[in-house]
């Protein structure tokens, strides 16, 4: 702990990088090796201190960063290994991007840890609950501090470990271990596009390592042909393309974006603190956040921009669409992340890199709240997630519904909370970014997103209105009861800073606060992507767009919209679940059956994977087993050549017949006739 | 010394081994089978000696000692097999041990 004495953190930071990765990942194993012996409280320190202890270094790391004039620090924990010339190290980097999603992790982290340590009191699995959080934390931290690609991916391939882990905790049930198993198999077919995308880059810049990549990424001419090498003949904006999409298909994986979004609302069959910190405030954020890395790449590449926020657009309101008729707590809650990662994606894909960012923490902060939120209504509620049988649950669970309030409010972007700066700030990056490529990424992204944003506000109004006001609708025995100060405490600090973290996005005058403190992370994209634009204009003859605007004035319309837009669909979730609309919902069901059973069974879009992909896999599956491992080769090679050999035992054994003296007569034969045919 | 030609020697061993094949094909009794093969045995060796000494180099005698060994060796187990023999089934008689086969 040479650091703690060192007199510049940023020194001592070069020799402690490791530590905050390291210190949950000897908690995992402690934990995980000892921790039934241990007992609850011991387990529950190791775990927690293990993630306060990386969260003091990562605010240590991002005081440094933000306040210390370093800009970045590396560590090179070892050298790792070297292939064809690209030397590849393990090696940790933060800076300003990375220090803040650390402390995001780390200490959203920390508050769930707490939480965890009530909410799974009564499982006999606490152990093994809490060395899987932990190796959770550590693999997170890796793929965030990862200097490189391949380390990132270590940490990529150990988030989803850790998620298939928990999602499948209670493995006992059949149901939740074949979520865990979906979400596993779901994500290794992004995480086979992430890899070709990192191959791609070594292909064509002979390195992994971020900083390197910046560097060779910078003042190319993407229309130049490349030479020599494995892309030779390609241009360089069409490998960059290449490369680029690649990656986003592992995005679309780890942050289940269309097609790969199905894995994320079968994960809630998970511990609900674990949909709280996996599957809504950090690991599905790793695509938007390893985009955010490569945006100096992305910078290059309009096409691959344009269908980053094009997906994330569709992604956006589709899945809020599918939560309109849900009425599992945390299926609402899960394809609300869906929908909001779809905001986060529109952000890195027109260009306001910063904003992706800001949604991406105050979304961590206020969908960890409602989650928790949710899961304390469980487990008030003996387990029920059914929104159908709860109802007036202000009453009885008072801290729980203002904290679940007050983060709502910051969802469906209601002045002034931060979720109403973070998403707009992304809606006017939409519509006054210009993809001179594809002119019509802008108006599509920015109405589809405004659709989305009026059915966030819908759908989590509906639910609120539901679970926590009007009369009791079942469960009518039950007394629920708020958690103890250790589920209460997290829910108000994390909505606590669901409000505070408004501050930084402010509009003000100088651009906002989050927006100039990304700035130096953002510089070589921004470049990249003016240079493309000019590129763009002169291709097109057009000229050149000034850049747009980020003042309160410019922004004022946008905001108002989206205000409006929020209050809107807050006012048709009141009138049609509190006010007198209360019967048009059974009504529409009734009327429109189709419509209905369409929305409530997510358009089938499980049922149509099950048919064109998961079938017809089980049915090669099924053929490689039975007809050509089962037949062709257990029954026809090897059994056929052990048949055959006895076979022809069955005519050569009579020449074994116990009769000392003819085989001495072969003996003899046989050695004069060998003798006669090699000397003779 | 020195004057019985090398084809005498020859003709000697191939004769013993004859003599010794002979015994090893068409008696009954395994002790006089393995009196055979102690014959053929050192009808080798002598081959051995008369070559060492035509050539006059060593290597045969140290050749005929190791026979000669192994000879002794396989003398100790043939007898104790034969013992076995005789007291699990009371005869030496070859044709009459051949449980062992298909």
């Amino acid at each position: 702990m040479e650091w703690l004495s060192a007199m510049n953190p940023a020194e001592g930071l070069q020799n402690a990088l490791h530590w905050i990765v390291l210190f949950p990942l000897l908690g995992a194993a402690i934990n995980g090796l000892l921790g039934k012996r241990l007992g609850r409280a011991n387990v529950h320190l190791i775990a927690c201190g293990a993630v306060f202890a990386s969260f003091v270094i990562s605010a240590i790391a991002l005081y440094t960063v933000s306040l210390g004039g370093v800009a970045r620090i590396t560590e090179v924990w070892w050298r790792w290994f070297e292939i064809g010339g690209v030397p590849v190290e393990m090696a940790l980097a933060v800076d300003r991007l990375s220090a803040v999603l650390m402390c995001v992790v780390t200490g959203v982290g920390f508050l769930i840890h707490i939480f965890s340590t009530e909410y799974m009191s009564h499982d006999e699995g606490y152990w093994r609950y809490f060395a899987y959080l932990n190796l959770f934390v550590a693999a997170m931290s890796l793929l965030v501090l990862g200097a490189n690609l391949l380390v990132m991916f270590v940490g990529w391939e150990g988030v989803g470990l850790a998620s298939y882990l928990l999602i499948g905790f209670w493995y006992t049930d059949d149901q939740k271990a074949y979520a865990g198993r979906k979400a596993f198999v779901v994500n290794r077919v992004g995480d086979f596009g992430f890899l070709l995308g990192i191959f791609t880059l070594v292909g064509l810049f002979g390195t992994v390592d971020f900083e390197q990549l910046r560097v060779a990424a910078s003042g190319i001419s993407p229309e130049a042909v490349l030479g020599g090498g494995i892309f030779s003949g390609w241009t360089m904006g069409g490998v960059i393309t290449l490369a680029c999409l690649l990656l986003f298909v592992g995005a679309t994986g780890k942050s289940a974006q269309i097609p790969l979004f199905v894995w994320l609302p079968d994960a809630m069959a998970g511990p609900t603190p674990v949909s709280a910190l996996i599957h809504a405030a950090t690991m599905v954020t790793a695509g938007v956040y390893m985009i955010a890395r490569l945006s100096f790449l992305y910078a290059w590449s309009p096409a691959a921009m344009a269908t980053v926020a094009t997906i994330g657009a569709a992604t956006a309101i589709f899945a809020a669409l599918m939560a309109y008729a849900q009425y599992d707590i945390k299926k609402v809650l899960a394809y609300s992340t869906v929908s909001q990662l779809g905001f986060m994606f529109i952000g890195v894909g027109v260009g306001a890199w910063w904003a992706a960012i800001y949604h991406l923490v105050t979304h961590a902060f206020f969908k960890a709240c409602l989650f928790l939120g949710a899961g304390a209504v469980m487990h008030g509620m003996r387990d029920e997630t059914d929104i159908r049988l709860f109802g007036g649950l202000r009453k009885e669970m008072w801290h729980t519904w203002a904290t679940f309030g007050i983060s709502t409010i910051a969802i469906t972007g209601v002045l002034p909370l931060s979720g109403f700066f973070s998403k707009d700030a992304i809606l006017h990056g939409a519509h006054a970014n210009p993809n001179l490529f594809f002119p019509w990424v802008p108006t599509v992204t920015y109405v589809l997103g405004l659709l989305a944003a009026l059915s966030t506000s819908f759908y989590m109004w509906r639910m609120f209105n539901l679970t926590f006001h009007g009369e009791r609708r079942g469960m009518l025995d039950h007394h629920a009861h708020d958690g103890g100060n250790a589920m209460v405490g997290p829910l108000w600090v994390l909505s606590g800073l669901a409000v505070g973290s408004l501050v930084w996005g402010l509009p003000l005058s100088g651009g906002a606060r989050f927006e100039n403190f990304l700035k130096p992370i953002f510089r070589s994209a921004e470049e990249n992507l003016a240079r493309m634009t000019a590129l763009g204009a002169q291709e097109m003859g057009v000229p050149v767009p000034p850049a747009p605007a980020h003042d309160f004035a410019a922004m004022l319309p946008g905001y108002l919209i989206a205000l409006v837009v929020a209050l809107v669909g807050f006012a048709i979730a009141w009138y049609l679940y509190l006010g007198p609309g209360k019967a048009i919902p059974a009504k529409i069901a009734q009327c429109a059956p189709a419509l209905y059973r369409a929305f409530a069974n997510k358009f089938y879009v499980d049922e149509f994977y099950d048919l064109v992909v998961v079938r017809p896999l089980n049915a090669t599956a099924r053929f490689l087993w039975r007809v050509v491992d089962s037949f062709a080769i257990d029954k026809l090679v090897v059994n056929g050549s052990a048949v055959i050999t006895g076979w022809i035992a069955q005519i050569f054994r009579y020449f074994q017949d116990g009769n000392v003296q003819r085989y001495a007569v072969v003996m003899a034969v046989s050695a004069v006739v060998i003798l006669w045919v090699f000397l003779g | 010394m020195g004057s019985v030609p090398l084809a005498h020697y020859l003709a000697l061993a191939s004769g013993l081994f004859a003599v010794g094949f002979a015994a090893l094909l068409v008696r009954r009794n395994a002790l006089v089978i393995f009196m055979g093969v102690e014959l053929m045995l050192n009808a080798a060796n002598m081959t051995f000696l008369a070559f060492s000494r035509h050539h006059q180099v060593m290597g045969g005698q140290a050749a005929a000692f190791f026979v000669i060994a192994v000879a002794a060796a396989e003398a100790a187990v043939g007898l104790a097999i034969m013992i076995a023999l005789v007291r699990n089934r009371n005869t030496l008689n070859v044709d009459e041990v051949d449980t062992l086969k298909y």
